[in-house]
C-alpha cells in the first residue's frame, strides 16, 4: 500500500503566502514564537556588538603600535646620526686636526707611559 | 435599561476608535520601516552582485593587502677595541609631488584669483629652490626651479629633489617655504632607506669592504668585492622578514590574520684591526710615496706574532681615473703575487740551517769573484766590490745576508741543493710558501713555486735564482706569515682579520688564532735567524731601522717586475722595482711582524723604491707609534 505523503508542494506556496501576509501585518515574529528567545537574540545582538566594538579597539591599538613603531625609528636614525658623528670624530688624525685648530699643546706621546704595578 | 447600554457602549466605542488609530500608525510606521529594509536589501543584493565600481575608486574602496620585505640591519663591522669600521646609516630621499594644489586652483570660479594662487605657488617654489641650492651644495637653484616648474605644467608627480640627504639636512629642507606647509600643500615626498657608512672613510677600505645598503649581493659581486662586507656578506646582512599590512582609517596596520616574519638583524663582525694603528700606517705609507710619480702601489701589514692578528693593513694604489692619488683600490697584501727578491734568503739561509749545511753564521764561502759554481748565472759584482774593499776572497754566511749577497744564497743552494732539488722545493713548501689557506678575504693568491720535474720551467739557472728570490711568486700575506713564524720561534699561525662574530654584544663564534704548522723550525735555528735578521737592520740594507725606538729583526729586498715577453726591463731599459722591507720588532720579545712593499711603474732610477727605502722608512714610523702606545711595551714601576 502505497504510504500518502505528508505535505505538498501547493504547501510551500502557502507557506510563503502566509509569511508575506504576516511580514506584511508584523506578525511574523509572534507567528513563529520568537518571543521565547528573545534572550537569545538579545545576546546574539551583544555578542555582535562586542565584537565590532573589539575590533575597532584593536584596530586603534594596531594604529597607536604604527605610530610607536615611527617614533622608535625616529630615535634609531637619531642614534645612528649621533653614533656615526661621535664614530667620525674619533678618528686620530681628526682628533690631531681638532686639536692643532684649537691650539692646543697636546701632541702624540714621545715616550711609553709608566705603569704603576698592581698589587 | 437601553439607554443604559447605549451610555455603558459609548465609552468602548471611544476606547476601541483610539486604539485602531494607534494600530494604524504603528502599521504605517512599521510598512515603512518594512520598505527601507526591502530597498536596504535590494540595494545590498546590488551592491553586491551587480554594481561594479569605477576602477578610479576602486582601489581606495577596496583596499588589498600589501605584502611588505622587512629589511633587516646590516650587522656592524667593528675594529678589536670595539670602535665602528662600517655600520649602518639612514638617508632620506625627497621627492616633490608637483601637481600639489594645481587641481584645486584650476577649479575656481574666478580667474583671477586662480592664477594669483598659481603664481603664489610658483613664487614659494622658486623660494624652495634657493633654499634648497643653500642647504644642498650640489642644487643649482635656477635649475632646480626650472625642473618644477616644468613638472607642474607636465604633471610629474614624483621629482627627484635630493637623494642620500642626512637627517639633519632632511629636517633644513622640511623647514624651506612650501615644503614647511605639509605634503597635500608643498608635494613634499620624504622616503627613508638605510645605506652603509664608514666612519673612517676610506681607511682600510680593501680590506673592510664596500657595499652600498642592505640589498644583498648577487654571489658575481661578492666575487668581485674582496673585503669584509663581500665575504661574511650572508652573516652581515641577516634574515629578510615579511609582513601583511591592510588600510584601515587610521592608516596602514599589520594584518593579523596574515602570516608574519620578524626580520633577523645581521650579527656583527669583531675584527682583529687597530684602527688607530691602522690610521698611523696609512698615513705614514702616504707621506712616503704621495710625491713618488712613477710608484704604482704599496702595501703595509701590521700582524700579531703569536696569534696572526692582522693590527693594520694598508693597501695603496694610484687611482688612475679620478685624482691620480694613492686610494685603497687594490688588495695588494694578498692579491699581488711578485718575485720577492732578497726576502726569500731567509727561506734559503733557514733550510741550510735546518738541514745542517751551515752550522753557524760566520761560516765562510769563496768569493770566486761573484760567480756561482757550475751554473750559468750572472756574475754577483757586488762580491766583486766585497772582495775590493775587504781584501778577502771569502765572505761569511752573516755577512752575505747582511749585504744581501745573491752569490752567496744563490751557491748556499746550488751547493746544497742540486743533487736533491726536489728537497729544496719541499722545504718552500713546508714554510707555508707553496700554499694558500683559507683567509677571511677574498682574493688570496697561491704562490708559484717552479717544479724541479718540469723541465719546461726548472733549468741550470732556476735553483740558484730561487736561493735569492727569483723565479718563485709570492703574495707579501705568505712572506709576512713566514717571517711571522721565526719570531714566534718556528709556530707559523694563520693570519685572521676576524676575530669573533657577535650579536647584540654577545659573541656567537668565536674564530681567533689557528696554527697553520706547528714547528717550521727549531727555536735554536729561530734565534740564529733572529740574529742574521738583526745584523741587516744594525750594519746592512735596513740601517734606517737602527734609529727605530725598539730594536727590529728583519730583512730588505728589492726586485725587478717582468714585462710581457718576459724580460726585466723594456725597450728604453726601464724596470719595475718592488721593494719589499720584512721583519718584527722588538727583536728581543718580538710581538709584531710587519711588511711593507712598494711597487713601481717602468721608471729609470732605482731612487727608494728598494727595500731599505721607503718600505724601511714607513715601517719605521709604524714600529716608533705601536712601540710607544702599546700597553704591552709599558714599563711597570711597583707601587709605592
Amino acid at each position: 500500500m502505497e504510504q500518502k505523503r505528508k505535505w505538498k508542494v501547493s504547501d510551500l506556496w502557502e507557506l510563503i503566502k502566509n509569511g508575506f501576509s504576516a511580514i506584511l501585518t508584523g506578525n511574523l515574529l509572534l507567528r513563529l514564537n520568537a518571543g521565547k528567545y528573545f534572550i537569545h537574540i538579545a545576546y546574539t545582538f551583544l555578542l555582535f556588538w562586542i565584537l565590532i566594538f573589539e575590533s575597532l579597539m584593536a584596530e586603534n591599538a594596531l594604529s597607536k603600535v604604527e605610530r610607536n613603531k615611527a617614533k622608535l625609528h625616529e630615535m634609531e636614525i637619531i642614534y645612528s646620526d649621533k653614533t656615526f658623528e661621535v664614530a667620525s670624530m674619533s678618528r686620530r688624525s681628526e682628533v690631531e686636526k681638532r686639536l692643532a685648530a684649537m691650539g692646543s699643546k697636546v701632541k702624540e706621546p714621545e715616550r711609553q707611559a709608566i705603569a704603576l704595578e698592581k698589587r | 435599561m437601553a439607554e443604559e447600554n447605549n451610555i455603558n457602549q459609548l465609552p468602548q466605542q471611544s476606547t476601541k476608535k483610539k486604539r485602531d488609530r494607534i494600530g494604524l500608525v504603528l502599521y504605517v510606521f512599521y510598512t515603512l520601516l518594512l520598505i527601507v529594509s526591502v530597498l536596504v536589501l535590494v540595494k545590498l543584493v546590488y551592491f553586491q552582485l551587480i554594481w561594479k565600481p569605477e576602477p578610479k575608486i576602486a582601489g581606495p574602496l577596496t583596499p588589498g593587502i600589501v605584502k611588505r620585505t622587512i629589511e633587516p640591519v646590516r650587522g656592524n663591522i667593528l675594529d678589536c677595541n670595539g670602535r665602528l669600521l662600517a655600520m649602518s646609516y639612514p638617508v632620506y630621499d625627497i621627492h616633490m609631488d608637483c601637481t600639489v594644489m594645481k587641481a584645486e586652483y584650476a577649479m575656481l570660479k574666478n580667474r583671477e584669483k586662480a592664477k594669483m594662487k598659481e603664481d603664489e605657488w610658483l613664487g614659494k617654489a622658486r623660494q624652495l629652490a634657493d633654499g634648497l641650492a643653500e642647504v644642498v651644495p650640489s642644487i643649482n637653484a635656477d635649475r632646480m626651479f626650472s625642473q618644477i616648474k616644468e613638472g607642474r605644467a607636465s604633471g610629474r608627480k614624483y621629482l627627484l629633489i635630493a637623494k642620500g640627504v642626512d637627517r639633519t639636512t632632511m629636517l633644513k629642507i622640511k623647514g624651506l617655504p612650501l615644503y614647511r606647509e605639509g605634503a597635500n600643500k608643498g608635494g613634499m615626498i620624504v622616503e627613508n632607506r638605510n645605506i652603509r657608512k664608514y666612519p673612517y672613510g676610506k681607511l682600510a677600505r680593501r680590506t673592510i669592504g664596500f657595499v652600498r645598503d642592505n640589498k644583498g649581493l648577487p654571489e658575481e659581486e661578492i666575487k668581485g668585492n674582496p673585503g669584509l662586507e663581500g665575504h661574511y656578506d650572508a652573516i652581515l646582512h641577516g634574515t629578510d622578514g615579511r609582513e601583511y599590512l591592510r588600510l584601515t582609517d587610521r592608516g596602514r596596520v599589520r594584518n593579523y590574520d596574515s602570516s608574519y616574519v620578524r626580520a633577523i638583524d645581521g650579527n656583527d663582525l669583531r675584527t682583529t684591526l687597530d684602527i688607530d694603528y691602522q690610521d698611523v700606517a696609512d698615513r705614514a705609507l702616504h707621506e712616503q710615496i704621495d710625491s713618488m710619480n712613477t710608484l704604482n702601489g704599496a702595501c703595509l701589514v701590521l700582524m700579531e706574532v703569536k696569534t696572526g692578528a692582522i693590527r693594520a693593513m694598508v693597501n695603496l694604489s694610484r687611482d688612475p681615473y679620478r685624482s691620480g692619488h694613492f686610494e685603497e683600490i687594490t688588495n695588494f697584501a694578498i692579491g699581488r703575487r711578485y718575485e720577492p727578491g732578497s726576502v726569500f734568503k731567509t727561506v734559503t739561509l733557514l733550510s741550510v740551517l735546518s738541514d745542517g749545511y751551515v752550522k753557524n753564521l760566520d761560516e765562510t764561502l769563496p768569493t770566486n769573484h761573484g760567480i756561482v759554481k757550475d751554473t750559468k748565472m750572472k756574475q754577483d759584482i757586488h762580491i766583486v766590490d766585497w772582495e775590493r774593499e775587504n781584501k778577502t776572497r771569502e765572505i761569511s754566511v752573516r755577512d752575505g745576508f747582511k749585504i744581501s749577497s745573491n752569490y752567496v744564497f744563490g751557491t748556499l743552494a746550488v751547493q746544497n741543493y742540486a743533487k736533491q732539488p726536489r728537497h729544496y722545493v719541499e722545504k718552500v713548501y713546508s714554510y707555508g710558501l707553496g700554499d694558500t689557506f683559507d683567509f677571511d678575504l677574498e682574493g688570496l693568491l697561491t704562490p708559484t713555486i717552479p717544479n724541479p720535474d718540469d723541465k719546461r720551467v726548472w733549468s741550470n739557472t732556476t735553483l740558484g735564482n730561487m736561493g735569492f728570490g727569483y723565479v718563485t711568486e709570492l703574495t707579501p700575506l705568505h712572506i709576512l706569515t713566514f717571517y711571522n713564524a721565526i719570531a714566534n720561534k718556528g709556530k707559523m699561525v694563520k693570519p685572521y682579520l676576524v676575530e669573533d662574530i657577535e650579536k647584540a654584544g654577545s659573541v656567537t663564534d668565536r674564530r681567533g688564532p689557528s696554527v697553520l704548522n706547528a714547528s717550521i723550525c727549531s727555536k735554536a735555528i729561530a734565534d740564529t735567524m733572529t740574529r742574521a735578521l738583526l745584523s741587516v737592520t744594525d750594519e746592512g740594507t735596513a740601517k734606517i731601522l737602527r734609529k727605530a725606538k725598539c730594536k727590529v729583526a728583519g730583512k730588505t729586498g728589492t726586485s725587478f717586475g717582468t714585462f710581457p715577453g718576459g724580460g726585466y726591463s723594456d725597450a728604453s731599459g726601464r724596470k719595475k722595482y718592488q721593494g719589499t722591507f720584512v721583519g718584527y720588532f722588538p727583536a728581543e720579545d718580538p710581538q709584531y711582524s710587519i711588511i711593507c712593499a712598494v711597487f713601481s711603474d717602468p721608471s729609470y732610477t732605482n731612487y727608494r723604491y728598494q727595500g731599505g727605502g721607503i718600505p724601511a722608512a714607513t715601517v719605521k714610523t709604524l714600529i716608533d707609534y705601536v712601540y710607544i702606545n702599546d700597553p704591552r711595551f709599558r714599563t711597570t714601576v711597583p707601587k709605592k
